[in-house]
């Protein structure tokens, strides 16, 4: 593979660095964009085509226990969607399935085949990081990091509750390098533990429900704190409680507000974002929502979008699965683990005929085309959960294109839709600009990652380059070419090489004082000894972390 | 010339699938003297780390390289081929034997499609509630062991899982919990159960039906069997229940049925209370061999690479191909112990620990995972543990699958 190469004539979206559809060549070398090449230069010729850094997800379900569960139960959906091995120039191709949950290297090559270069797994099990690892090497392509679940371990609760603020935060920083992690996250924080002592529901992040002080508000405030205070790239990634209630919006809004001045992203919001409840009907609380993400700009997130048709829940949090198990009488899979977290998975469809699926629909389109902040506010299905990966493209399309928007709302179920934002009509069109923020540019600064989703030189080489066409979804779906870190994956269309991939993970500094505690809890409560629980170092290097980050 | 032993510490014993990492094995010059903590199982199962070196062709001892080449060339050459993952693997080296099988277009299978294929099944069709072994030991205040006694296959589970531990919401350990054993037949569950329940063995479904209707507020039904509606009031009142059964053939009477009856009464227990179904599962990384399969194919156990791509063929896994005289070739990868199918010499490869014990065409022995070898296995409850490598052995099985598959690649890529 060549070192050097010149995507010359596109019309180039970067948005970080102020570039807005110019048309320039885009030079890269070793892997790296630079400013500029010798003239004799291999070039790839863009002309009339589109030009953005590679896709970034960050928020999504490849990798670990829970995704693997999810994998073997779907036996059945992903007999219909087989997926033969690619024709690789730089190695040897590997078949899959696909469904909702891929297999590991179908799904790289998918997510590739997108245009996207770059993916953060949002919820592993600190125990399964040893195998979140290795289902990653087997994901082809894609560089990769996850997020590791805080918000239920049982040891951090019992610091929180007794005010040991400190300690938590060590020890969160421990975990974050023991699992080769990238972020801390949070999913219905306390809710899980609950779930676990047959409590289901969380009434309010004030409900401390048995478990003395750790509140959902002390969770959320202890970790948010330790992720800032330790310099992490990406603050906490926090799944609220009450997910998928009708009235949850009050919820969502409370843990913002209790987060109010500090940096924490709010993830899947569009899960968050019901009104009604009690006796009320379902409603959007889109509106509310998202003014309030308009006003903090210590807030980010992503949206969660639903999209009808297939899609796999498959959460941490495992008691909003069994009241999905329950209400839609669909195959159910419970896994508790070891004191940390939970797991659930409920295989679902998201109908256009039924009022719930159609207002979840409603009310993510509302909070995408409602915000006024495109880099605070991202793309994301929360794959597989509101629809899988490869419908992003459909997504755009109706971010970009009123007119089909419009229409496909008046094919969905209207009973819950009365007086919606949507409903009254939104005009609001995205720009190519703004999409290569969602997807690109606004989750890498969101992440902390300094050299993905933009082209200045120093940057990763990971660019798509896509052909124009009429449909969006088209355009989108079928990258012209993309190129990783600085090989070209993709040629005219064809999957043709997968490099070598990196993992993002941080190992933050911490007060090695608190081990003595976090040994004796493991003798006194581990099934696994504590020389064991760490996880061999990922190859690449950390990414740094700091006052700076 | 004896030496002091070394110690290694946190060793992983897969002698079972409760995979005990608290294991000091004592290396005295270069065998094994003692494995200390290990159970009697354990022990047996690191034995004194002593395993066969050697590579053979047809029973003439060759190179690694010439070995390989044989096999790569046997294998390549085959309409179809089974690739078999045995006990006594890491995961690394059952990434890189079913990379052989995508490669070749083989049939790719485990051991648990011949031994606990109905569990996986009833999964499948309607889900599980499942919980790792850390759950158990410190939330189940109910263990009912159904026709199963851990004593004698997993003989540490009690001590280090459940019922005897203290755990965080059991303080006072085997005090903390109610302890039934159900009996199926003559297979007995713990004698100190605190609540005895037998079931004859052709009413052992009717029993789990009762239960469940029991639970759901109908009656037991028409000549309920003694003590059932103590069990129903018992797991109805717990606050975490765990049932728990030996899935491995052998243990209990033969049942299909059961795998998913009990999955059905653990999933309706959570109407009401928490509760969790656990398989017991047996040694050398069973579980891994799932795990991998489902992360790179999608399906856990009997696939199909044929038409260049996974397909599941769960009636058609190993034993039914060989039976069916379907395969011409064989490699297995892994120990060649307890195989489901005959060993056709002729058409057989095995990398593995003690691959030469075995009669078949080339036979390349390399260390056991966990004993000679390091890398990842899994636990009977999906939870991935290192394994170390407290004594030396012959090459690593991984490194040699990784040779095969490149080798067989690359005399695939000169013919196209």
């Amino acid at each position: 593979m060549t070192d050097r190469l010149r995507i010359t004539g596109g019309a180039v979206y970067d948005p970080a660095n102020g570039v807005d559809g110019d048309v320039r060549d885009v030079c890269i070398e070793n892997g790296r964009i630079v400013a500029s090449l010798p003239n004799d230069s291999p070039r790839l010729d863009a002309h009339g085509m589109v030009v953005m850094p590679g896709g970034i997800d960050i928020h999504a379900h490849i990798a670990g226990s829970s995704v693997n569960h999810a994998r073997r139960v779907l036996s059945d959906e992903r007999t219909a969607d087989p997926a033969a091995a690619p024709d690789l120039l730089d190695a040897v191709g590997r078949s899959g399935t696909g469904g909702t949950v891929p297999s590991t290297f179908t799904t790289g090559y998918r997510y590739a085949g997108l245009g996207y270069t770059t993916v953060f797994d949002a919820a592993v099990a600190p125990v399964s990081a040893r195998d979140t690892h290795a289902q990653l090497d087997d994901t082809p392509i894609i560089d990769a990091g996850f997020f590791v679940l805080m918000g239920n371990d049982a040891y951090l609760l019992q610091q929180i509750a007794a005010g040991e603020r400190d300690r938590a935060r060590d020890y969160a920083a421990w975990l974050l390098g023991a699992t080769g992690a990238y972020a801390i996250k949070l999913v219905n924080p306390g809710g899980v533990e609950l779930w676990k002592r047959n409590v289901r529901a969380v009434k309010s992040i004030d409900d401390a429900n048995g478990l003395s002080g750790a509140t959902p508000r002390a969770i959320m405030e202890t970790l948010a704190d330790a992720a800032n205070a330790l310099g992490l790239p990406h603050p906490v990634h926090i799944h609220c409680n009450n997910l998928g209630m009708p009235g949850n919006v009050a919820t969502t809004l409370d843990s913002m507000r209790a987060l109010s001045g500090r940096r924490a992203h709010f993830t899947h919001l569009q899960f968050h974002a019901y009104a009604g409840g009690a006796d009320k009907p379902w409603a959007s609380g889109a509106k509310e929502l998202i003014a309030y993400v308009n006003a903090h700009t210590e807030v980010t997130a992503d949206v969660g979008q639903v999209m009808l048709g297939h899609a796999t829940t498959v959460t941490a949090d495992g008691a909003v699965e069994y009241l999905l198990h329950a209400s839609s009488g669909r195959r159910w899979v419970n896994v508790d683990i070891e004191l940390e977290t939970g797991c659930g998975i409920v295989p679902y469809e998201y109908r256009d005929a039924a009022a719930v699926a159609s207002l979840q629909w409603v009310v993510g389109l509302e909070l995408f085309l409602l915000s006024d902040d495109p880099w605070r506010v991202v793309l994301s299905t929360d794959h597989p959960n509101g629809g899988v990966f490869t419908s992003y493209p459909e997504l755009i399309r109706l971010l970009m294109d009123k007119a089909y928007r419009d229409e496909r709302l008046k094919g969905v179920n209207q009973k819950l839709l009365a007086g919606t934002a949507l409903a009254d009509g939104l005009s609001r069109e995205y720009t190519l600009r703004e999409i290569a923020i969602i997807t690109r540019a606004g989750p890498a600064r969101q992440l902390g990652l300094t050299s993905k989703g933009h082209l200045a030189p120093g940057a990763d080489a990971d660019i798509t380059v896509y052909a124009r066409d009429v449909n969006v979804a088209t355009m989108f779906a079928m990258p012209r070419y993309v190129i990783k870190s600085g090989t070209l994956v993709v040629e005219e269309g064809q999957l043709r090489r997968a490099p070598a991939t990196h993992r993002l993970h941080v190992r933050p500094q911490y007060d090695a004082a608190v081990m003595r505690d976090v040994s004796s809890w493991f003798d006194r409560y581990g099934t696994i000894a504590l020389a064991n629980y760490p996880v061999a170092p990922p190859r690449d290097a950390p990414v740094p972390v700091g006052a700076s980050a | 010339m004896s030496e002091m032993p070394g110690l290694v510490e946190h060793v992983t014993c897969l002698g079972c699938g409760c995979s005990c990492d608290d294991i000091v094995v004592a290396v005295r010059d270069g065998r094994i003297a003692e494995a200390r903590s290990a159970c009697p199982l354990g022990s047996a199962w690191f034995g004194d780390g002593s395993v066969p070196t050697d590579i053979r062709v047809r029973g003439a001892a060759v190179s690694i390289d010439a070995a390989l080449d044989a096999a790569a060339t046997m294998l390549d050459e085959a309409r179809r081929t089974l690739v078999f993952l045995s006990i006594d693997t890491s995961c690394e080296t059952q990434r890189a034997a079913v990379a052989v099988a995508d490669t070749l277009r083989a049939v790719v299978d485990g051991v648990s499609s011949s031994s606990v294929a109905s569990g996986i099944l009833a999964a499948q069709r309607r889900g599980r509630v499942g919980a790792t072994l850390g759950e158990i030991r410190n939330r189940a205040d109910c263990i009912v062991f159904w026709g199963t006694d851990p004593a004698a296959r997993y003989p540490r589970y009690a001590s280090r899982y459940a019922p005897e531990p203290a755990g965080l919401f059991v303080p006072d350990g085997r005090r903390s919990r109610t302890l039934v054993s159900v009996d199926v037949g003559d297979a007995r569950g713990p004698r100190d159960a605190d609540l005895r329940l037998g079931i004859p063995v052709d009413r052992e479904l009717g029993a789990i039906a009762a239960l469940r209707a029991s639970l759901a507020g109908r009656s037991l039904g028409e000549h309920p069997l003694a003590g059932l509606a103590d069990l129903s009031r018992t797991l109805a009142a717990a606050r975490y229940v765990a049932i728990i059964y030996d899935a491995e053939p052998g243990a209990l009477p033969p049942e299909p049925g059961r795998a998913e009856s009990l999955m059905a009464l653990g999933l309706e227990l959570n109407a009401t209370t928490r509760a969790c179904v656990m398989p017991l599962r047996a040694g050398g990384n069973r579980l891994g061999a799932e795990a991998v399969l489902t992360w790179q194919t999608g399906y856990p156990m009997s696939v199909d690479f044929s038409r260049g791509h996974p397909r599941y063929r769960p009636d058609e896994g190993a034993r039914a191909l060989v039976a069916a005289g379907a395969v011409d070739a064989v490699l297995v990868v892994g120990r060649p112990l307890g195989l489901p199918f005959a060993i056709d010499a002729a058409r057989t490869v095995v990398v593995g620990p003690a691959a030469t014990a075995a009669a078949c065409a080339i036979a390349i022995d390399t260390g056991v995972a966990g004993i000679h070898e390091g890398g990842t296995a899994f636990r009977m409850d999906d939870v991935p543990l290192p394994l170390r490598a407290p004594v030396p052995g012959p090459r690593v099985a991984a490194d040699v699958v990784r040779d095969l598959a490149q080798r067989i690649a690359a005399r695939r890529a000169r013919r196209s």
